[in-house]
């Protein structure tokens, strides 16, 4: 499948639906907080990452399809189609993933966990990101030679969050073990907080109002590896990031992250736009 | 190799949502889904703001009422909010249960809106009760 037969499919799914649901999409892009999908409900997603790397090596930008259900209450399950394509390297698909999020406790709590559970089969050309694991820059060969060499991959997270007042905090502990290679267990982390600029809701509908807008920031970063903790060779980026709630079922998202490390790009911009469909019952 | 992968993939699923239901099962408050006296004896800062209560209706319509219907009656996915049983809770004990949501029963958690946007979620459903 071609990354312009994804980005076709996603523009499809987002604009060919006119049915009604109510969305909560977190601003991060990386970061996870303790809100799942409500049951039933089915979001699409579709999203970009644009690196903007050092020592003169090509752009890149990376779409991503994304499936997000919710099955239970407690339990939210996702598919990713991702793909990549740059500036004279060619470009190709790279891969998918379904991961699976489990919220234990059936209340909120002070710090609400949630367990994360993914299985990537990607290959090397893979450039989305959605987390940072390990150490080392990303590979800047042919994507076409990138795309033979594929990687099955298990990831566990343990997300923390917590909702302070109008605030969200919340940290991601990231473990990744590459079943294909032996390069031991991979560590990465990311945190976020993030808050709705609104107090109160008006009583007219508004589309640009504060209380459709979120603000945040995340930090992510890879920390090494059990065979390898390799501090100066990581990568580590801060993002802000916005949320726009265009209308009840769908929300726009942006983030513009810095590289603060020699191995990070100079930039990582990222873009998105979910619409979220209702429970199958009330369709 | 591969049907390796997705057997112990699926084996750790499986572990984590067993042991994810044995967690739900436990904890203080996790008995029933009860708010904390502390949680359950607060009041409605906006009590009394009509123009608040207007804001609840929206917000009302846009995140509860797929479930709940958009008068807040019920439907067959989630019980009607006017019913008795609903209504003879104080607003510290629906602010929690807004704020905390119920992951087994399926009632989503609404703390990521402001605090004064979940008590208008709560005027609202107190004028309901009262006939809009």
């Amino acid at each position: 499948m071609s990354v312009y037969r994804i980005v076709l499919l996603g523009l499809l799914c987002m604009f060919g639906n006119v049915v009604v649901a109510s969305a909560q999409e977190r601003a991060y892009f990386v970061t996870y907080d303790h809100y799942l999908e409500e049951r039933g409900n089915l979001e699409i997603a579709f999203a970009t990452t644009t690196g903007l790397p050092k020592n003169g090596e090509r752009s890149y930008t990376a779409p991503w399809l994304e499936l997000e259900y919710g099955v239970k209450g407690w339990w939210t399950t996702e598919l990713y189609l991702e793909g990549v394509t740059t500036r004279g390297a060619g470009n190709g698909f790279t891969g998918w993933r379904i991961e699976n999020r489990f919220r234990p406790l059936r209340s909120e709590h002070r710090i609400t966990p949630v367990i994360y559970v993914e299985y990537e089969n990607i290959n090397e050309a893979s450039r989305i990101q959605k987390e940072i694991v390990g150490s080392g820059s990303l590979l800047f060969e042919p994507i076409a030679e990138l795309t033979e060499e594929h990687a099955h991959e298990l990831e566990a997270k343990l997300i923390l969050s917590s909702a302070v007042g109008a605030w969200n905090l919340s940290e991601n502990f990231i473990v990744e073990r590459n079943l294909s290679a032996s390069e031991g267990f991979e560590f990465g982390y990311a945190v976020g907080v993030s808050r709705q600029l609104g107090r109160l809701a008006k009583s007219t509908a508004c589309r640009l109002c504060a209380e459709n807008f979120v603000l945040g920031i995340e930090a992510y970063g890879g920390l090494g590896s059990s065979e390898a903790l390799a501090g100066a060779e990581q990568r580590h980026y801060l993002a802000p990031v916005m949320s726009w709630r265009v209308s009840d079922r769908s929300t726009l998202k942006a983030s513009a992250g810095i590289g603060l490390t020699r191995n990070s790009d100079h930039a990582l911009v990222r873009l998105g736009y979910s619409y979220e469909l209702p429970a199958w019952r009330h369709r | 190799m591969r049907a390796m992968i997705v057997l112990a993939t699926a084996a750790l699923i499986g572990s984590v949502i067993l042991s994810a239901r044995q967690a739900s099962n436990s904890g203080e408050h996790e008995a029933r889904w009860a708010a904390p006296a502390r949680e359950a004896s607060r009041t409605n800062p906006l009590a009394n703001d009509p123009q608040a209560a207007a804001g609840g209706r929206k917000l009302f319509h846009q995140r509860c009422g797929t479930c709940h219907g958009d008068d807040a009656q019920g439907t067959q996915d989630a019980p009607s909010l006017a019913s008795a049983r609903v209504q003879r809770q104080s607003d510290g004990e629906l602010f929690w249960k807004v704020s905390s949501g119920n992951a087994r029963s399926g009632m989503p958690t609404f703390s990521f809106l402001p605090p004064l946007q979940r008590w208008q979620l709560v005027l609202y459903v107190r004028a309901q009760a009262r006939g809009g």
